[in-house]
């Protein structure tokens, strides 16, 4: 791409670096308003207990917050639409009964945090506790105390997804493979927590709630809805946001907590998360139980595959989508992109004692993904077959494209298998092949796994609505406005954290323009100056809000060659917008001189046409099913039997997100995907005692991944445009978090496979390997 | 209350402070130093990493009282340090940041490695790391990026 080109497919560098590299970003803590109290919050020690009463020492009178303290707080509440959900009111403080370990009881306020804390913890309250419930395999029918007491049972949902004939395949395979696999519960963990700061504007009459969240526009629905506030009353403001991956994508109690003490209050309160607070009430993800069988024939081709999922959902539902996406986004997503015709999934969502779960990159895919393909790898076994060789036996065709799986999703296209084959030479897989046969002299194993997915990206109203939910972000909005002196700003419902979206709107507009993106600002995270929009979540910033850009650039240079073709005095099919300037065939006039005309000086505008260059512009991909990126991701581990440790020697991807607009920052959302699936697949975990207890609440004990322990990470492209959004790109943000679960244990059942051991079961820690390879001895 | 006086980035700096006051807040909170950033309080992210007395140094971990008569140097700072600039210059040119919370503790790292002669490799790069957090970039990105200006004081001289 030569240096010039700034529009769509350029690998331009980003605006957003150069406060960054300065400590000039501004995220929430960063605010400063004079007179701010900071919150500390008084927490449930328990996983379940009924609260007997709450005292306060005299001192702390009007420094301490309860429920009844806020008695215009209503209680959180998803609406489902699906069958049989159940939803629980959720108080954002406690009011009878806690259901995990960190809920939050009351607000404490003070001049400094550590303050704040010394209140928390002088304050006394009186629980009964009562039996937890820990295992939701178990306890999903009853137990002695449910975690909804009136529900009976503890249940949110449960359904069975079901497609050809699951019996028949069972009676006609020749091979059956039957594996029990989980995924353990971990956290998203931005490297920014959340935090928080709210006050009250009395000019503009409206409470500010500055908050580190994905989704700043929702948050204000949700908050007018809770407080009984009416919208215009409410400013929601994301500043630049440390990381966000899902976890941020939800609203949280401490954010209707802290706008009402603002509005009860004469001066700025805000809540800064710390990292136990995090790890403890944050979002928590991934944390799945399954038993699976597949059935093949002797060649290894699927028939079909019968699976029960257990989504560990936790005490509440995260607003507004609540936990009934996660099962049945894994029950659809399992089939991958096999063409297998049998299926059956029974899943069951299920309330736990435990930190309420909520999205992070993947969402249900990682677990989905993570089954399917140890499945294929273990028929591989069975029929004496290479895995890639199955993979590529049962992966769709492109011929067959459109392609709807048997789990309902439709693949709009692309060529999977040739995925396969490129990520197996970026690999070099004869050169790793030689040395897994050579062997290594300190003794580990060294084993090669793959991975393919379909990754659904921006998907819209036909997806959302299947899946019962009553909010549906299907649409994104774009404000575009051309200033008096030509320079431009976008103002977007969409909200950027880490993305680039600053970056990658401006060359959408650039594109549509003609205008450098060095002259265009991007605008978003603000209530108060975007038009309305979901946010950043669900790999649809690019797509949606990048559709919407063009969409108003088109309708704003429309306008512009215009106002030109008349300043120029020529016909309007002459002219033509490129450069900044309109130009016509004797001459041209720039896009700031037309701004002019636009604005102050409107006797030259033609006949008709009205002032300003201010449009807004929504935007829905052409296909609300979502449109579908896809890779295969390849691992090379060794691994050291003495020790359990696994070693990334080698890593690649092979991807196809279709047109790429800035490849430098489809690649960067590449590798940092893949380190955080990493992290799933060998390192993050937040267990869970028999008493409700989480045992991770450090980053001593809540493993990330270090640049020492990565390896570099290859990436090879595929490009299949879809003929449904603009320029044919897809969305890509979460694709790279997706398969290395998957791929790694592939790579460490090849690696074990002459012990005869496997792990089913992320992270893979050193303990889980040894305790496989023990297990593989003893039956040997 | 405990006075302290220290220079900051350059520039004398006298306070009273509590006892418990860490480094980073007293810098952020009290000096609007807020480009030192906190990931999590127990010196495991290393996104507070700053400079005292020339060497990184986790401001979490120490207490504001603790600096009295001590040099600090935060991201704010290092105004002419050519190591600086060019770590900053292949930073954005690499692709080095994502969501930029861990970036300015990653150069101030970075930028010892480089005068400790400890980015000579990838290996070494990596290791060197090791005590800071980055959740977006999968650090590919920034290991290019702090070979690529090792590369470039290499002809120049730091």
């Amino acid at each position: 791409m030569p240096d010039d080109v700034r529009g769509i497919g350029a690998s331009l560098l980003r605006k957003e670096d150069e406060r960054h590299l300065h400590g000039r970003g501004q995220f929430v803590a960063d605010v400063k308003l004079p007179g701010t109290m900071d919150v500390a919050f008084v927490r449930s020690p328990h996983a379940h207990a009924r609260i007997r009463g709450v005292s306060v020492p005299p001192e702390a009178k009007g420094l301490v917050f309860t429920a009844a303290d806020l008695p215009g707080v209503k209680p959180i509440r998803v609406v489902s639409h699906s069958a049989g959900a159940k939803s629980p009111p959720w108080p954002p403080l406690a009011t009878d009964k806690v259901r995990y370990v960190g809920e939050a009881i009351a607000a404490c306020i003070a001049p400094s945090r550590g303050e704040a804390e010394d209140l928390a913890a002088a304050g006394t309250v009186v629980f009964e506790p009562l039996d937890p419930v820990i295992d939701p395999v178990r306890d999903m029918r009853g137990s002695r105390h449910p975690v909804h007491e009136q529900w009976g049972d503890n249940l949110y949902i449960e359904h069975v997804l079901e497609g050809g004939d699951i019996e028949a395949a069972a009676r006609t395979a020749e091979v059956t493979v039957t594996r029990e696999f989980r995924t353990q519960r971990q956290s998203g963990a931005p490297l920014e927590c959340r935090g928080i700061l709210a006050y009250r504007d009395h000019r503009l009459d409206e409470v500010v709630l500055y908050s580190s969240t994905q989704t700043p526009h929702t948050v204000r629905v949700a908050l007018a809805e809770i407080l009984d506030l009416e919208e215009r009353c409410i400013r929601v403001v994301a500043p630049d946001v440390g990381g966000g991956f899902g976890p941020k994508a939800r609203l949280y109690p401490e954010e209707i907590i802290l706008a009402a003490l603002a509005l009860q209050l004469d001066h700025p309160v805000r809540w800064i998360e710390d990292r136990g607070e995090h790890l403890l009430t944050a979002a928590h993800t991934r944390d799945h139980h399954y038993k699976v069988t597949a059935y093949a024939d002797r060649g290894g081709r699927i028939l079909g595959v019968d699976a029960e999922i257990v989504v560990d959902a936790g005490a509440y539902g995260l607003w507004p989508q609540g936990p009934y996406h996660e099962a049945s986004m894994v029950a659809r997503a399992l089939p991958g992109p096999y063409t297998f015709p049998n299926y059956r999934a029974r899943h069951h969502t299920v309330a736990t004692n435990k930190t309420p779960l909520g999205p992070y990159r993947g969402v249900g895919r990682p677990g989905a993904c993570f089954v399917i393909e140890r499945l294929i790898d273990e028929i591989a076994r069975a029929v004496a077959r290479e895995p890639n060789d199955v993979r590529a036996l049962n992966l769709v065709r492109p011929e067959q494209m459109p392609f709807t799986t048997i789990g309902g999703l439709r693949l709009d296209n692309g060529d999977y298998v040739a995925s396969v084959k490129l990520c197996a030479e970026l690999l070099d897989l004869p050169a790793a092949r030689a040395r897994q046969q050579r062997g290594e002299l300190d003794g580990r194993k060294v084993g090669i796994g793959f991975a393919t997915f379909a990754e659904q990206t921006a998907h819209g109203a036909a997806e959302f609505a299947s899946r019962g939910a009553s909010i549906i972000p299907g649409f994104e909005s774009c404000t575009a406005r051309v200033l008096t002196d030509g320079s431009v700003v976008l103002m977007v419902g969409i909200q950027s954290h880490g993305q680039g979206l600053e970056t990658v709107l401006s060359q959408v507009a650039a594109e549509e323009l003609g205008i450098d993106p060095a002259r265009i600002s991007v605008r978003h995270g603000d209530t108060e100056s975007t038009a309305f929009g979901f946010g950043t979540f669900a790999s649809r910033s690019m797509v949606m809000s990048g559709g919407a850009v063009a969409r108003a650039g088109r309708m704003l240079r429309d306008k512009l060659c215009r106002i030109g073709a008349h300043l120029l005095q020529c016909d309007l099919a002459e002219v033509r917008c490129a450069d900044g300037v309109v130009a016509g065939p004797r001459g041209s006039v720039t896009i700031a001189e037309i701004a002019k005309v636009a604005h102050l000086r409107m006797d030259g505008l033609p006949a008709g046409v009205d002032p300003l260059l201010d449009v807004t512009a929504t935007y829905e991909p052409g296909i609300s099913t979502g449109v579908f990126s896809y890779a295969t991701h390849g691992a090379v581990v060794a691994v050291d039997p003495e020790t359990g440790f696994v070693e990334l020697l080698d890593y690649a991807v092979a991807e196809d997100c279709g047109t790429m607009v800035n490849p430098l920052l489809v690649e960067g959302q590449i590798r940092g995907g893949v380190v955080q699936g990493i992290g799933t697949a060998l390192y993050e975990e937040i267990p869970y005692d028999e008493t409700g207890q989480p045992l991770a609440g450090t980053l001593a004990d809540y493993l990330m991944p270090g640049a020492a322990e990565m390896p570099a990470i290859k990436i090879g492209h595929l490009h299949t445009p879809t003929p449904h959004t603009e320029y044919g790109m897809k969305g890509m943000g979460e694709g790279g978090a997706v398969a290395p679960p998957a791929a790694i244990a592939n790579a460490v059942r090849d690696a074990l496979s002459a012990i005869g051991a496997e792990v089913n079961e992320t992270p893979i820690s050193p303990r889980r390997v040894l305790t496989a390879i023990r297990n593989a001895r003893d039956r040997g | 209350m405990t006075a302290i006086r220290l220079r900051i980035n350059g520039a004398e700096v006298a306070e009273d402070v509590p006892a418990r006051l860490s480094l980073a807040d007293f810098l952020r909170e009290r000096r609007n130093l807020t480009g030192t950033h906190l990931g999590c309080e127990h010196g495991v992210c290393g996104a507070c990493t700053i400079l005292v007395d020339g060497e990184p140094a986790r401001s979490c971990l120490m207490l504001a009282v603790a600096c009295d008569e001590r040099e600090i140097e935060t991201i704010e700072g290092f105004a002419g340090d050519r190591v600086m600039d060019v770590l900053r210059r292949n930073f954005h040119r690499h692709h080095a940041l994502q969501c930029g919370y861990c970036t300015p503790a990653m150069l101030i790292t970075a930028r010892d490695l480089i005068l400790r002669r400890r980015a000579g490799s990838e290996r070494e790069i990596r290791d060197g790391l090791a005590g800071n957090i980055c959740r977006c970039t999968g650090y590919t990105n920034i290991v290019t990026a702090i070979a690529a200006a090792v590369g470039e004081i290499g002809e120049g001289g730091a």
